[in-house]
């Protein structure tokens, strides 16, 4: 073998190791998770732990159709997170624009408010927020928690779209001017598509940050609004802590996310192709 | 019916905040012309033309276009077409899409969108890549689709912002024989901004020089190469540009580097200081002049260009590329006294002989 193979083949096991050790730390966990979620109660406490166990479904079967099923709760999540998802989108992506492109008065400390709102520790806000819905009625209700959901979304994805529409060649819209499309034509037809991946990008931060949060929705959530979030908490109380369950609950809670993550991905992939052009436009 | 595409700018200015970029722009564009404006970055030839499209407000005075006011008109509603330095294409449609965004807009009818878009290809002969990308295409057949694009609609007035600048130097020769055809095929007013004044030259039926955000002269190629209005366009023009060298006109001699040149037509002129103009190729080299050194020999196939030390001054002269001529050497160079060019020695501007 010649020296340069051997060295090549030194460095591809480390590349490999570091690699498992990086992935280790986010898929232990969820391993064991797996695990636990497979064994009975009991097998659960034992000492040392048994890795040889008659797998058994009955978490799960307790978790999605028992007396406390989730499913509910799943629900609640979706409602909330899908809708947070939609309406940050709606407002996001024309307020990035017009923060992008449009010189508006008040431009640069509206633009430092949208970062500011990410600077402040969300326990701070409860107590306000609590008041806020409170006064208003709107405590233990969809249309509340999405709208505490917003107020750290919204900034979020502006902060996050701006740029992305900042990449967008100006005069790709000046073309399509003078072609003889409206303003609204012109960021429909020309700006959005391209825009397509950062949007992608939006929605599944957006949704996943919707989807785990768990501090606003356990105090300002309720019987109505029961996030999967909260509703796991359950398997934990004074008594005793359910852990079986509480791991077979947190991966059904896992999988709209991944299943996010998977469709999110192609549409990130085929937006950066589309924004891949030599010369034209992308310098 | 008259013809469409006359093009006129009366005073107008435009300032970014406190910075005036353009200043006092007066001029008319007939129809069917090929028009450039000529000029180093950040003259305003750019912004002037952009002015024109629509895409920027004159801060002061007006545009007209076919003798309307069109100052405030929306770009979409002048009837005009643009080609950007950088193409613009839409990288997320097809070529066909791309070439057929315009008409799209005006809601044509599918079939004829389909026959208009194949013939604009064909003219540009790009008409076998119309399923692929942008992204998929050369560079110059970017230019290709944005050129498409913009005649598709057969606009009253095209627009074209450096669109060569991108090409490789065999191709932009090539495709700016190709441009004043296709300009002088399909007879549309077209506007060309470029700091190339080869190029300026070469395609324009007339032409405009801009500096420091002003007009300073407009004038067919011949004209503007022949009798710059100024030390500046003599400067900016040719390739090497003009010598300038400061004189002293005594009666019929001139004193130049301080060597005497006969200039028995400038008599008339009276003792006075002077920049005296005189282009690289009406020096020779020869027996008889005025004593110089060659400082740069450069070889440029047919010609060559030789830096000349006269007198402390630099003069270079375009000379038949037979032989080299050594560093150091000592030669004589001789004016063509007829050809020299005498521009005032304190406000730059030519004086007429």
């Amino acid at each position: 073998m010649r020296p340069g193979t051997a060295g090549n083949a030194v460095r591809g096991a480390a590349l490999m190791l570091a690699a498992a050790l990086l992935l280790a730390v986010w898929a232990v966990p969820v391993l064991l998770a797996v695990l636990t979620s497979l064994k009975n109660e009991k097998e659960v406490l034992a000492y040392p732990p048994s890795l040889l166990f008659e797998p058994t479904v009955k978490s799960f079967v307790t978790v999605l159709t028992g007396p406390t099923n989730i499913v509910p709760n799943l629900t609640s999540s979706l409602i909330v997170s899908i809708g947070t998802t939609i309406l940050t989108i709606i407002i996001a992506v024309p307020a990035a624009y017009a923060f992008a492109r449009l010189r508006l008065p008040g431009k640069r400390p509206v633009g430092f408010y949208v970062l500011a709102t990410q600077l402040v520790p969300p326990i701070g806000l409860i107590i306000p927020y609590f008041l806020i819905l409170n006064r208003i009625g709107w405590m233990d209700s969809y249309q509340g928690l999405i709208l505490i959901y917003l107020t750290f979304s919204l900034p979020f994805a502006i902060w996050l779209l701006v740029s992305y529409f900042e990449d967008i060649p100006r005069e790709m819209e000046e073309a399509a001017l003078l072609d003889r499309a409206s303003r609204w034509q012109a960021f429909w037809h020309v700006v959005l598509p391209q825009a397509r991946g950062a949007i992608a990008v939006t929605v599944t931060f957006v949704f996943l940050n919707a989807w785990n949060e768990f501090l606003f929705a356990v105090v300002l959530g309720g019987a109505t609004v029961k996030p999967v979030t909260v509703a796991m908490y359950n398997y934990i109380n004074t008594e005793q802590t359910q852990w079986a369950q509480l791991s077979a609950a947190a991966l059904v809670a896992m999988l709209p996310v991944i299943v996010l993550g998977i469709l999110a991905q192609k549409h990130i992939v085929s937006g950066l192709s589309a924004g891949a052009v030599k010369g034209a436009g992308r310098r | 019916m008259n013809k469409r595409g006359a093009v006129k700018l009366a005073g107008v200015g435009k300032s970014f905040g406190q910075t005036s970029v353009l200043r006092e722009v007066d001029l008319e564009i007939r129809p069917g012309e090929f028009f450039s404006l000529l000029g180093p970055s950040g003259s305003g030839k750019t912004t002037t033309l952009r002015i024109i499209a629509g895409l920027e407000t004159a801060s002061a005075g007006h545009v007209y276009l076919d003798d309307i006011d069109a100052t405030l008109t929306p770009p979409g509603d002048r009837d005009v077409a643009m080609v950007f330095q950088s193409y613009a294409l839409y990288p997320h449609m097809s070529v066909f899409d791309n070439i057929a965004f315009p008409l799209k807009m005006i809601r044509m009818p599918a079939a004829a969108i389909a026959v208009a878009v194949r013939e604009a290809a064909a003219r540009v002969r790009i008409d076998h890549l119309l399923t692929r990308r942008p992204g998929q295409l050369s560079g110059g057949q970017q230019q290709r689709c944005a050129l498409a694009r913009a005649i598709v609609r057969k606009p009253a007035l095209f627009l074209l912002d450096e669109p060569l600048s991108n090409l490789d130097a065999k191709l932009r020769v090539e495709t700016r024989v190709e441009l004043r055809r296709l300009q002088r095929a399909l007879d549309v007013t077209t506007i060309y901004v470029t700091h190339d004044q080869e190029e300026a030259m070469s395609m324009s039926d007339r032409l405009a020089v801009f500096m420091d955000g002003r007009i300073v002269q407009i004038g067919t190629p011949e004209e503007v190469y022949g009798q710059p209005a100024t030390v500046e366009v003599a400067a900016f023009l040719g390739n090497p540009p003009m010598n300038l060298l400061p004189a002293r006109l005594e009666g019929s001699d001139a004193l130049v580097a301080g060597a005497r040149v006969a200039t028995p037509h400038l008599a008339g002129l009276g003792h006075r200081d002077v920049m005296l103009g005189i282009r690289p190729s009406d020096v020779t080299l020869g027996a008889e002049g005025i004593a110089a050194t060659v400082t740069l020999c450069e070889l440029l196939g047919e010609d060559m260009i030789v830096d000349l030390d006269v007198g402390g001054l630099l003069v270079r002269v375009k000379a038949p590329g037979r032989g080299r001529i050594a560093e150091g050497e000592r030669v004589h160079a001789r004016f063509e006294a007829q050809r020299l060019h005498v521009f005032d020695k304190a406000s730059g501007a030519r004086v007429a002989v």
